[in-house]
């Protein structure tokens, strides 16, 4: 099915128009028919067009009756409760869209925030973050040291101590890459000069690792400290 | 990868649904999508129309333009033509006006919204890249004890460089 994007708003072309309106006219009726059935209800629908003198209507002239008669029956506020006309459809639907946009930005705002801090974990600097960033950057980081912390603590439960030390004997054979500049220094460091250290390090991981994740590739290796590691050794600011 | 959000589109009988949770689902979907076609069938070709539901607990939707009233006074009384004198075509035509108005607003939100979609799964792309490259980017749950620590405590590090890194930031606004 070719489906062309459709702007909302009356179509002036007659013929094209003509067409539309066929097409989903008759759309309509399927949907209002197949709500009825799905959801074993009660339901009619009327269209008046210029193309027609009487309505179309589902189910019939006499079920529409029927519903209205339904209708009526209930009190003004049952009526009024779930009735809209275009207007206040429109505005529903705008309120609605809105929300998903803000949860949208939200959650992409998430994205990008990881992105920086993953960034600034290898060595590209903070320079040109402005503070709304910088904080993003440190909840961020608050909030996954946290989840590391949890994952950290169920796995030392499960792990039993000796496995612990083995892996990390393993770890103690790796090279610890060099260091990077130093935060401190307010002159911005521009990111290629990072860049290479990673791929200087490409080094396929060991057989015999503890570790193991199942990756194969070569990648650039994360350093790994000794066993009591000192973090200045490779933190890269 | 992460867990698909819903199963998408799946072929249904059209025969009433067994299950009473699934049909409430349904029908809250497809009354608000019904609503929806015949809004923009309004708008696209500029017909009056008129709906009516029942919910499955007998509580009443409708849907109509101008009014549901006037749809259903209209048809009750046979009348193959609404009303027509100048003072209601002035107010068709302030309705319309405002109708256009409203239209062109959804529109923009909608195209932002598909924007910001798009956007979304770009970065998303982007991430899925980098976790190919870099193991430290993998899901925590991925990564074993060691690297966790090392991991954590890179963070930790970062941490305290980015609330230096403001607070000098912070000094020299306040200097300035």
């Amino acid at each position: 099915m070719t489906r062309k994007k459709v702007t909302l708003a009356y179509i002036a072309n007659d013929a094209a128009r003509k067409a539309t309106f066929k097409k989903r006219k008759n759309g309509l009726m399927k949907k209002v028919s197949e709500l009825s059935t799905l959801c074993g209800i009660d339901a009619c629908a009327i269209v008046y067009s210029s193309y027609q003198a009487e309505p179309e209507v589902w189910p019939s002239t006499l079920g529409v009756h029927r519903a209205i008669a339904r209708f009526k029956n209930m009190s003004e506020m049952d009526q009024s409760k779930r009735m809209v006309n275009q207007q206040e459809f429109i505005r529903q639907r705008i309120v609605k869209a809105e929300e998903q946009l803000k949860k949208q930005l939200h959650e992409n705002r998430e994205r990008e925030i990881v992105q920086v801090m993953y960034r600034a974990l290898v060595g590209e600097g903070l320079q040109g973050l402005i503070i709304v960033d910088l904080n993003d950057l440190g909840w961020m980081l608050d909030k996954t040291g946290k989840e590391i912390e949890e994952r950290i603590k169920k796995l030392k439960k499960s792990t039993p101590s000796s496995e612990q030390a083995a892996s990390a004997e393993l770890q103690a054979d790796k090279a610890a890459p060099e260091n990077h500049a130093a935060l401190n220094d307010v002159v911005a460091v521009e990111a290629t000069q990072n860049q290479p250290w990673y791929m200087d390090l490409l080094k396929p991981r060991n057989e015999g690792d503890a570790l193991n994740l199942g990756r194969n590739d070569p990648m650039p290796s994360y350093p790994y400290g000794n066993p009591t590691p000192s973090w200045s050794d490779f933190y890269f600011p | 990868m992460a867990k698909k959000p819903s199963l998408g589109r799946q072929k249904i009988a059209i025969s009433k649904i067994p299950k009473k949770n699934h049909l409430q689902v349904t029908f809250s979907k497809r009354r608000s999508g019904l609503f929806k076609k015949a809004s923009e069938l309004c708008t696209l070709c500029g017909v009056d129309i008129g709906i009516i539901v029942f919910s499955p607990a007998s509580k009443v939707f409708s849907f109509g333009h101008p009014e549901v009233e006037f749809i259903i006074e209209r048809f009750l009384a046979q009348d193959p033509a609404p009303p027509d004198s100048g003072e209601c075509r002035l107010i068709e035509a302030h309705r319309n006006a405002n109708l256009r108005d409203l239209n062109g607003i959804l529109t923009q939100v909608l195209e932002e919204l598909e924007a910001e979609r798009k956007r979304g799964e770009a970065l998303d792309e982007m991430r899925r890249e980098s976790q190919r490259q870099c193991w430290w980017e993998a899901p925590i749950d991925e990564l074993g004890l060691c690297e966790l620590e090392q991991l954590g405590g890179s963070m930790e590090e970062l941490k305290k460089n980015v609330m230096r890194w403001i607070n000098e930031l912070m000094k020299s606004e306040n200097s300035s």
